[in-house]
């Protein structure tokens, strides 16, 4: 069974099912086994009205959602990251038919190494050339241990903490000054190249010692694997870290064997940036109100948008941007209507109109997922629990505005 | 029951020998009949050309680098963006187009079914998805075996038959239509940073060389009974002095079946050149071509390379890397564990590069020194040589002695040194176009016996219907209204709707997904085979239950089955 | 010819606008132009008071005054080839984008992107500008390739990426890393800034101010008398991470040891 969690995508989960309950789950780490036991879904829509909230229909909450977004100058559409392409496919045709922005959780998360990649390209593999091949893994700005724990046992050839710490990248352990990652990782790509002299005694904090040292190693490795998360992507100067790595990777390359994967977070966020990629072109922030797609960062992401209190509407999916985002880029929030569509009440439902529940993605609704390095696995339906599918509820959300924009096109409104 | 009848159709149709009759073509339910009735919609070709619908036999279009390719790109992206308009989504992209963009843009041109160049085993969910959001063409796969573990080894064992029971077990798991074979052993080699020459080097820790990987696997599929050919990118793409690789390789190649080729070698042109280094480079389209002429098992593609910029992505991973150290431009790698790889990087062709000028003649030279053409197919390696959309000038350059001379005074003027195309008069017939369009792949390909490529009764309805009487152009003089015609059909008729009006797209698509299953003898059921399934279980990241495509991705399909000889 | 176009009160005024139209030229057509509100088209007229003065037979006459809150107004000046754009006010984003001739003056400040891949004429920028002033598109290996870009006011993050051609001038301070991958034209900092030409290949950068967080990657060639003011600063190559032979010179540079 394919876990849901996070973006390692382990599929090697065995679950005890008793009844309409996972009871029990092997393989699994912390994170993964959390996520099965949550019970507290929604039972159904809920709508918030003068007297606080109740329980509508499936029809009240399908219709109020269309006439919002049809209504809308400026509709946004977030969030996306943890359920399926299918779903994902659904939300971007939505977007493209109302003229609106969609945007996923990227945006606040690796999108610097998206903006990185298009700027100097992806020097990546699949994680199994690196647990078979690699003998030098760097872990940069993340900590796979908490986020992605199962990372090191799954995908290196190292088991455990300890045998890591006595590897000889880990025994190089750059312990650098906040915001220094872009200096250092340009020192290093100068020392690969074999230019070391002008560069000064100390980089952020780390001696130049220690950079001759980590550059010898990188350039013995047989192969190497750079690993990367938001420590490195939210950091002063952000995707500009993430390109200065890429680069040294790709200097790397012109001497033995090196590859560069993002840690990404959430099980799915890759699959949203591959659909939206084959689909408008672009990988997130995409902007529909000229009829074609544009994409630009800073300026057609969510958090900017919401910020600058651009949207008067906003449907979100398969993430929390209430417990995520920004004070500025919340407040907006509760001042324009808001439909998500989600199995819990979270941070985000204090700023709704009206919530529907959906079923979850690798529990009760299959779905393709993408793995952080581009392998799709199918996450697989283990229990039913009666709730339609994000792919369903956004399927017909689609057809209807179709069907009720064809209506007003007739009628010229 | 759904009849319509194309009526004073233009056809040529070389599957069925004919060759500019005018006639009506009655189709009923998506085939084409003998007849129909009275209440049948009538659309009046008006005298037009009237082709089977185009195939391409090899195109990136759909799957993992292919999408690498758009992501790593959003400058050529905001190049190409069309509006979203009655059904058609809005599309974006010049090289690397959306799916809609391609899927809409190939319409245009009168393309029903396509080839995806490439698709890892792996990774064959994705270009499963994307060939559902290609929905105005047929969709098949080459599936990449060049670097696979377990054919590797089996290879080294001289076993053929296990390498065949690989082969069918894995096309049938990833519904995969063909072997595909880039850059044999190199791909893995580059899984160390390494690569290999030529056929006789060695790939490191496996122990067998390109040319055993590629004669193994042409008796395996020829075992299997394949539709298609081993499909095969040679080793040694794009430099200099690699055309002695190429005639070593089409030397391997044995004649093993009566109804196609043994090898389908593919965009030749990058694989042609003469010279030492980019300082005296030149043609060996001559040589190369001659081979072919001699060797009735083999067909080739062009691989024609036109001018502007484009992005070139392959699996061939190496190859790839070595273009950006030449160029410097962004580049992508992703290296497939136990697979293949791949590598994507943008390049831009000028007519001041002689080394780009060589290669635009290359491709030429080969189409018109070949003699067949069902043995030279017409094709970019899209995006590779050139964006697909520049179809309709290579048809153009092909059928006009005149408009290669202008072209050629545009070149670079030491070019000329370096060619023979300036000294070739043959000038293609509109036959020989339809030929190298669609008749000779769906030859090559093996789908005539499902009804692809011609306009017979009991064909399939794909026709495309082109803007231009041939009793009144002469392509020689008249190559711009024949480029321009090629461009855009007057419809595309798919399964027997018109699909496509004017280029502009009438219904949402319905295509399907053609794939080969070989049914082998339990004996040879490699899933029950203990070294295989160690292999998967100790090397992959995925599960072998989980690997396999799930019918969920093949909403609408046609299997060709075949009995395995093992 | 004056054209003066007042914004009217919009009923939902953060909705953006995109107002591609608005350059010079189109003015002398006298046809009905559109603009964008979010995904709704709108005419000119149903969101700006219009009043046109005096006509012209060439672009060159022609100047554009946009006066009341333009503050979301983008695109304003897109492809500009001659005449004058005033914005009495702020700006939004992508002023003078692909500009190649003419001329815009902003008396306020100026939202990102201000003259993005500009290629010609000037833009002159009395307030602040936002983040990429002067910059490319994403993915593009090229950005500004010519035209003069002057900033009195402080400029933010990114300012000048991948220049590659013209001039910037930037009066006040540039934010982090101006002139990031910068290959060919001139980047003049009046004020101080932080990491600037990470990656440069080529062209001229000078900072009359303070660097901070200055990059180990340059190598010191000396120092260099900067004539208007006979200003001396350091002078360094760079960036050698890139292979990268630019200049950077400065007046003051503290690294982030």
């Amino acid at each position: 069974m394919v876990c849901p969690y996070c973006a390692c995508l382990c599929d090697d989960l065995d679950v005890t099912i008793e009844g309409n309950r996972v009871t029990g789950v092997d393989n699994a780490c912390d994170l993964a086994t959390h996520k099965f036991q949550t019970g507290n879904r929604l039972p159904g829509p809920i709508r918030l009205t003068g007297k606080g909230w109740t329980g509508i229909g499936r029809e009240e909450a399908l219709d109020f959602t269309v006439e919002m977004l049809l209504d809308a100058d400026r509709p946004l559409i977030y969030g996306w990251s943890t359920t399926s392409v299918e779903a994902q496919s659904h939300g971007i045709h939505i977007a493209e038919e109302i003229g609106g922005v969609i945007d996923a959780t990227t945006s606040v998360c690796h999108g610097p190494s998206i903006l990185a990649i298009q700027e100097v390209g992806h020097p990546g593999c699949t994680l199994g050339q690196v647990k078979n091949r690699a003998d030098v893994v760097v872990y940069w700005g993340c900590n796979p241990l908490e986020a992605h724990p199962r990372h090191l046992s799954r995908y290196t050839t190292y088991a455990d903490v300890r045998k890591t710490e006595s590897a000889n990248v880990a025994d190089e352990f750059l312990h650098l000054k906040p915001g220094g990652d872009y200096a250092v990782l340009g020192a290093l790509r100068a020392i690969v190249r074999g230019k070391t002299d002008f560069i000064p005694a100390h980089v952020a904090g780390v001696p130049k010692a220690q950079f001759l040292r980590i550059g010898e190693i990188c350039k013995g490795a047989k192969y190497g694997a750079f690993f990367f998360g938001v420590g490195l992507t939210q950091t002063a100067g952000k995707y500009k870290n993430i390109r200065n790595a890429i680069e040294l990777v790709d200097e790397l390359n012109r001497h033995t064997k090196w590859t560069l994967t993002p840690m990404r977070g959430h099980f799915n966020v890759y699959g949203f940036n591959e659909v939206c990629t084959w689909a408008t072109g672009y990988p997130y922030a995409v902007d529909f109100s000229r009829g074609m797609a544009f994409y630009n960062p800073g300026e057609t992401t969510a958090v900017d948008i919401l910020a600058r209190k651009e949207c008067d509407a906003c449907l979100v999916v398969a993430s929390d941007p209430g417990a995520h985002f920004p004070r500025a880029a919340v407040e907006h929030l509760a001042s324009i209507p808001v439909v998500q569509i989600d199995p819990m009440v979270n941070a985000t439902t204090a700023f709704c109109d009206v919530q529907m529940p959906a079923a979850v993605t690798g529990i009760d609704a299959e779905g393709t997922a993408y793995r952080m390095d581009g392998v799709p696995i199918r996450a697989k339906k283990i229990l039913d629990l009666g709730y339609p599918t994000d792919s369903a509820i956004l399927g017909e959300i689609y057809r209807r505005i179709r069907d009720e924009r064809k209506v007003r096109e007739v009628k010229g409104t | 029951m759904t009849e319509l009848l194309l009526s004073n159709a233009c056809v040529i149709d070389p599957l069925n020998r004919v060759n500019g009759d005018v006639m009506d073509i009655a189709i009923r339910d998506g085939w084409i009949v003998e007849s129909v009735g009275n209440g049948a919609e009538v659309i009046d070709a008006k005298g037009f050309l009237t082709l089977a619908g185009g195939i391409d036999s090899h195109t990136h279009l759909c799957g993992t680098k292919v999408n690498f390719g758009r992501y790593m790109m959003p400058e050529d992206m905001r190049a190409g963006r069309t509006i979203r308009r009655g059904l058609m989504h809005a599309t974006s992209g010049y090289s690397v187009p959306t799916t809609y963009g391609n899927s809409y843009r190939y319409s245009a041109m009168g393309y029903t079914s396509i080839l995806e160049g490439a698709m890892a085993p792996l990774e064959a969910r994705h270009t499963h998805e994307e060939f559902s959001a290609t929905p105005l063409q047929d969709t098949m796969a080459n599936t990449l075996f060049d670097g696979n573990w377990s054919v590797m080894e089996a290879v080294r064992e001289k076993d053929v038959k296990r390498a065949a029971a690989i082969v069918a077990w894995t096309l049938a798991a990833v519904k995969g239509f063909a072997i595909k074979l880039t850059n044999p052993g190199g791909t893995e080699a580059w899984g160390w940073g390494k690569n290999v020459t030529c056929i006789r080097d060695t790939v490191p820790h496996f122990d067998v060389t390109p040319a055993e990987i590629i004669e193994t696997l042409i008796r395996a599929n020829e075992l299997l009974r394949l539709p298609h050919s081993v499909h095969l990118h040679c080793n040694n793409l794009g430099a200099p002095g690699n055309y002695q690789c190429t005639l070593g390789t089409f030397d391997l190649v044995p004649d093993l079946n009566k109804e196609r080729q043994s090898l389908y070698a593919t965009h030749v042109q990058f694989h042609a050149y003469g010279g030492t280094s980019w300082k005296d480079i030149n043609s060996k389209a001559e040589p190369v071509a001659y081979a072919v002429n001699r060797k009735p098992q083999i067909v080739i593609d062009m691989g024609q390379m036109m001018f502007g910029k484009t992005t070139t992505m392959t699996a061939d991973g190496p190859m790839e890397f070595n273009l950006y150290r030449l160029h410097h431009n962004k580049w992508s790698n992703h290296d497939v564990e136990l697979e293949t790889g791949s590598g994507i990087i943008p390049v831009y062709y000028s007519k001041k590069s002689l080394v780009n000028c060589v290669m635009w003649a290359i491709g030429l030279e080969l189409a018109l020194l070949v003699k067949d053409p069902w043995q030279c197919l017409l094709a970019t390696d899209n995006p590779n040589g050139a964006p697909f959309v520049r179809y309709p000038e290579i048809i153009g350059l092909l059928m006009s002695r005149r408009y290669r001379d202008e072209e050629l005074r545009t070149i670079h003027p030491g070019t000329e040194k370096r060619i023979v195309l300036h000294t070739l008069d043959r000038e293609l017939t509109w036959y020989d176009i339809a030929v190298m369009t669609r008749a000779g792949q769906a030859k090559a390909l093996g789908i005539t016996k499902i009804g692809k490529g011609h306009l017979g009764i009991g064909g399939e309805a794909d026709i495309a219907v082109y803007p231009i009487r041939i009793g009144e152009t002469d392509p020689s003089r008249d190559y711009a209204a024949v480029v321009s015609a090629f461009q855009r059909t007057a419809w595309t008729i798919k399964r027997g709707r018109v699909v496509t009006r004017d280029g502009e797209v009438v219904v949402e698509g319905t295509n399907r997904t053609i794939w080969a299953r070989s049914r082998v003898p339990e004996a040879y059921d490699i899933s029950k085979d203990d070294r295989f399934v160690k292999t998967f279980d100790r090397y992959y990241t995925v599960r072998m239950a989980n690997y396999p495509v799930q019918d969920a991705y093949i909403p609408r399909s046609t299997c060709i089955e075949s009995e395995a000889v093992l | 010819m004056r054209v003066i176009l007042t914004a009217k009160p919009r009923r939902k005024p953060f909705i953006p606008v995109e107002a591609e139209s608005i350059i010079p030229r189109h003015f002398l057509q006298g046809r009905d132009l559109f603009i964008w509100e979010g995904n709704k088209k709108r005419s000119l007229r149903e969101l700006f008071d219009v009043m046109v003065e005096r006509t012209a037979a060439a672009a060159e006459e022609v100047e554009v005054i946009l006066r009341g809150d333009v503050s979301r107004f983008k695109r304003v000046g897109e492809y500009m080839d001659a005449g004058k754009i005033t914005i009495e006010g702020d700006i939004g984003m992508h002023c003078g984008n692909f500009m190649s001739g003419g001329t815009i003056e902003i008396l306020g400040n100026a939202n990102g992107w201000l003259g993005r891949e500009m290629r010609g004429g000037g833009i002159l920028c009395h307030g602040n500008a936002g983040h990429y002033a002067g910059s490319g598109y994403r993915g593009e290996k090229f950005g500004m390739k010519g035209g003069t870009l002057e900033i009195l006011g402080n400029a933010g993050d990114f300012a000048a990426e991948y220049l590659t051609g013209g001039d910037v001038i930037i009066h006040g301070n540039a934010g982090d890393l101006p002139g990031v991958e910068m290959a060919e034209g001139n980047l003049l900092i009046h004020g101080d800034c932080s990491r600037p030409c990470g990656n440069m290949t080529g062209g001229t950068c000078t900072v009359l101010g303070t660097v901070h967080g200055m990059l180990p990657t340059f190598r010191m060639t000396g120092t260099v008398l900067w004539e208007p003011k006979k200003i001396r600063l350091t002078a360094f190559e760079g960036d050698i991470a890139n292979r990268g032979k630019g200049t950077l010179q400065v007046r003051e540079f503290h690294y982030d040891g």
